[in-house]
């Protein structure tokens, strides 16, 4: 391209990459609609977005791991249609992934040279010249581990680290960062940033996915928003102030505002009416050892809704799994019904009237080829004391109320689980607790991937059980959800518990905004 | 790197518990069979330790890239079958059908690999049904032992080269050399790469498929040198000949520290899970225990042996609680 043309600041630079209106689409479900992006020479552009708005799919897509339903993408202007990573990888092209590429018994070098191994003139391993590009490939960008480490003895942030310099170590023109700095802490984001200025000063293009707004404005030359699978709108730093406050409303968008939960004060009648005061689960000071939870407390009332929101892996899954008895080696206190609780294992949660009812249904939550009664009996079963015997009649009747509370469509109880489609899935994973009557349910996302109908039957069923007195905590990737259904909602950072919001103050701007933490790591930079 | 961060080293290597139950092993073993350490000993026990080793090996490429097979046995029977009831008394018709037992484990192999690479069954099941089918093929060859294998295939088997080594002894070395050299080859390194995360390896470029087929032939290679040393020690072709071996094999690289679930142990463990298998039999024989016990005894050392090797591992986990 001619780099005369006046005007505009981008016409003397060179479009490496260019994507348009690419669309994807999972199962009906639209991950990405119209995506638009454009990447020229030794520029860092960052892809900032909500969660579920496209990012990572649409790095998938450039990177050749998904293929596209529909679009263009032009590599240096010519069309190009990866159909692998390593076609990509051919066209200069690196993704660096989170944590998909490593082995974890192979050490640090073998694994960056992995796929590519130097050989010498016989065709055998050459070792030296393999661990002299991992090694040149680590200080690069900044990163002292021995090459002779296995990759299953470093820390997460290492191993993130390891993945970069595996990118960076394929030479790459185009370099794909999806949330890299995810499980960095403060230094290790300064090096990284040290590293992809020297990548930037060779010429490589770079695209940076972060959630964390004050990186994006630091290290990127222009940024891109994506919403619900489409691109918004743009920022270029050379004409507009690196300012993070400009970049939240491209990520909310305006109508987001208006939305807001329309029962409410029905709500707070039904809760009063409840004659048991107090709260029915209290949670204080609840730490992991690692880090990845921080003094969380919060308390939960009879009947109440608490929704947890933020952005993905924040700890509210930690929070789940710790009060449904799958982590232990917490510290801190738990009170269920103002007794405490030591829950160290599943069966000592369920025991306490704590039911979770997992994100992944397929892996987690059901046995798909058993059928629809034993599922929903399987709690009930292991749960079960007194006779020798199960009683058989008793147990049908259970199910069979439980089918109908959740409406599954067909309402059989010898229905393989495998043969029902993803909603009336988790209508079953809903149903098996039921038949326990829990006092606290813990939900983990439950309608990811699910259609519009289920989800809604899905918060009527939740929306019955908190009239009988049953306590919900909601952890929902979707702010939508969060807004519709609950009470309160708790907006959680890396591991800490940094806005609560109650009633009509839920919205999601709110959320979003306090998701992405910019107050406080503006307050916490200016302390520094 | 310094003397005791290579202690540490091989102290934190997957197959150190191996080696000291090794060692335990060849004391008892001295104590208990005479003569342990002449020559004569020596040969006559690898006469019967090299196949399994062998075996161990094949066993041993397969649980690294993931996989499991439960033919072996079935086709060392079928394989030694195959060549008894060919083999001439000439060299030209040994060296023949020699290269047709190597050729049928090849075939036997690629089979395996090719159908669980690109259909995908799970191993297990696929090789437990490949197996009853090389079983009965075998059997529809020769329903009872016999054959022809002449005097001098097998007598050379049992020779004992210049004075000083011993065959069986011979083969064991060109395996480990094969083993070294495997070692140096980016396929080896696949092999690792699948077997320890499928994904990541796939992510990183490399043709998943394909190694898995690559991984079944290598085994089938020792599985073939292993069948000609079977025949060399029985001197017969027999459809029962193979029994024993699958299991022992699995037995042999689970002790020898190499994971059921794929990606982690090395060929050393593989061959020192092989000799400790053959020494516990040993042992069973001479110290005269009782045949209606042998079986029994053989199980309990080898449950024994598996918790020894668990050790390292439980005391990592306790650790981490």
């Amino acid at each position: 391209m001619p780099p005369v043309l006046s005007g505009g600041g981008k016409s003397d630079t060179m479009t490496v990459l260019e994507a348009q209106h690419i669309r994807k689409s999972f199962g009906g479900v639209k991950a990405l609609s119209d995506a638009n992006f454009v990447l020229n020479k030794g520029e860092v552009c960052g892809l900032v977005g909500a969660n579920g708005s496209g990012k990572t799919t649409f790095a998938r897509v450039v990177s050749g791991l998904l293929a596209r339903d529909g679009g263009n993408l032009l590599l240096n202007g010519s069309p190009v249609n990866f159909r692998s990573s390593l076609d990509a990888e051919r066209s200069h092209l690196a993704m660096v992934h989170q944590n998909l590429s490593l082995v974890p018994e192979m050490t640090v070098w073998e694994n960056i040279a992995l796929g590519r191994e130097q050989r010498d003139r016989a065709g055998f391993l050459d070792n030296k010249s393999a661990i002299a590009l991992a090694e040149k490939a680590m200080a690069s960008i900044g990163v002292s581990i021995s090459p002779h480490v296995r990759v299953s003895s470093i820390s997460p942030d290492e191993k993130q680290l390891v993945e970069i310099a595996k990118a960076v170590s394929k030479d790459p023109q185009i370099l794909l960062l999806d949330e890299p700095t995810a499980s960095l802490d403060f230094h290790q984001v300064e090096a990284l940033f040290t590293a992809i200025t020297t990548l930037k000063a060779r010429g490589v293009s770079i695209v940076f996915i972060s959630h964390r707004l004050w990186e994006v404005a630091k290290i990127c030359d222009r940024l891109v928003a994506f919403r619900n699978g489409e691109t918004v709108g743009s920022i270029d730093f050379a004409q507009s102030p690196r300012d993070e406050s400009l970049i939240v409303p491209l990520i909310t968008g305006q109508a987001a505002r208006a939305r807001v939960r329309k029962n409410r004060g029905q709500r707070e009648g039904e809760m009063q009416g409840f004659t048991t005061k107090g709260a029915s689960l209290e949670v204080q000071d609840i730490s992991l050892p690692d880090g990845r939870l921080s003094n969380v407390s919060f308390s939960l009332r009879r009947g109440e809704v608490l929704g947890l929101g933020g952005l993905q892996g924040q700890g509210q899954e930690e929070i789940l799994m710790i009060l449904a008895g799958y982590l232990h080696g917490y510290t801190g206190r738990i009170v269920v019904d103002g007794k405490p609780a030591t829950l160290r294992r599943t069966r000592q949660a369920i025991k306490r009237g704590i039911a979770l009812i997992p994100g992944d249904r397929q892996k987690e939550g059901l046995f798909l080829e058993h059928n629809v009664l034993s599922n929903i009996l399987y709690p009930k079963i292991s749960m079960h004391r007194g006779s020798f015997f199960l009683p058989r009649r008793k147990f049908q009747e259970v199910a069979s109320s439980a089918i109908q509370t959740v409406s599954l469509v067909p309402p059989d109880q010898k229905t393989v689980i495998s043969q029902l489609s993803g909603g009336n899935q988790q209508k079953v994973v809903v149903g098996k607790w039921l038949a326990l009557s829990p006092s606290v349910l813990l939900l983990n996302d439950p309608t990811k991937g699910v259609d519009v109908g289920t989800r809604e039957n899905i918060y009527v069923i939740i929306n019955e059980l908190t009239k009988a007195g049953t306590s919900v905590v909601l952890y929902a990737s979707d702010n939508e959800e969060l807004i519709d259904n609950c009470d309160r909602v708790l907006v959680v950072f890396e591991g800490r518990i940094v806005k609560e919001m109650a009633g009509d103050e839920i919205n999601e701007e709110k959320i979003i905004v306090s998701s992405l933490n910019v107050e406080h790591t503006q307050e916490g930079r200016a302390s520094t | 790197m310094t003397g005791s961060q290579r202690l540490k080293n091989v102290v934190q290597d997957s197959s150190f518990p191996s080696l000291l139950m090794l060692v335990l092993l060849i004391i008892v073993n001295a104590i208990l069979q005479p003569g342990f350490f002449t020559l004569q000993v020596i040969r006559m026990n690898f006469m019967t330790f090299t196949p399994l080793i062998l075996v161990s090996l094949a066993q041993a490429t397969l649980l690294l890239v993931g996989a499991v097979d439960l033919s072996l046995g079935a086709g060392i029977s079928l394989i030694t079958a195959v060549m008894a009831s060919l083999m001439g008394n000439s060299l030209g018709s040994i060296i023949l059908i020699c290269l047709l037992g190597v050729a049928t484990a090849l075939v036997l192999s690629l089979f395996n690999g090719a159908f669980i690479a690109y259909i995908g069954p799970p191993p297990l099941i696929m090789t437990f049904a490949t197996s009853t089918v090389w079983f009965g093929i075998a059997l529809v060859l020769m329903p009872t032992p016999g054959g022809h294998i002449p005097e001098s295939y097998y007598t050379s088997y049992s020779r004992m080269l210049g004075g000083v080594l011993p065959v069986p002894i011979l083969v064991l070395l060109i395996a480990i050399a094969l083993c070294l050299l495997l070692g140096r080859m980016p396929i080896f390194r696949h092999i690792y790469a699948v077997g320890g995360n499928e994904k990541a390896a796939r992510a990183s470029g490399i043709k998943v498929e394909l190694v898995k087929v690559v991984a079944f032939l290598i085994s089938g290679v020792f599985v073939a040198i292993a069948a000609l040393c079977v025949i060399g020690q029985t001197a017969t072709g027999d459809a029962r000949s193979g029994q024993g071996f699958t299991m022992n094999s699995v037995a042999a690289c689970i002790i020898g520290g190499i994971a059921f679930s794929g990606g982690k142990g090395n060929y050393a463990g593989a061959i020192m899970g092989g000799i400790i298998l053959g020494l516990l039999i040993n042992i069973i024989y001479f110290a005269n225990v009782t045949s209606f016990y042998q079986v029994f005894t053989k199980g309990v050392i080898i449950l024994i042996a598996l918790v020894i090797g668990a050790v390292p591992r439980l005391r990592r986990e306790l650790a981490r609680r």
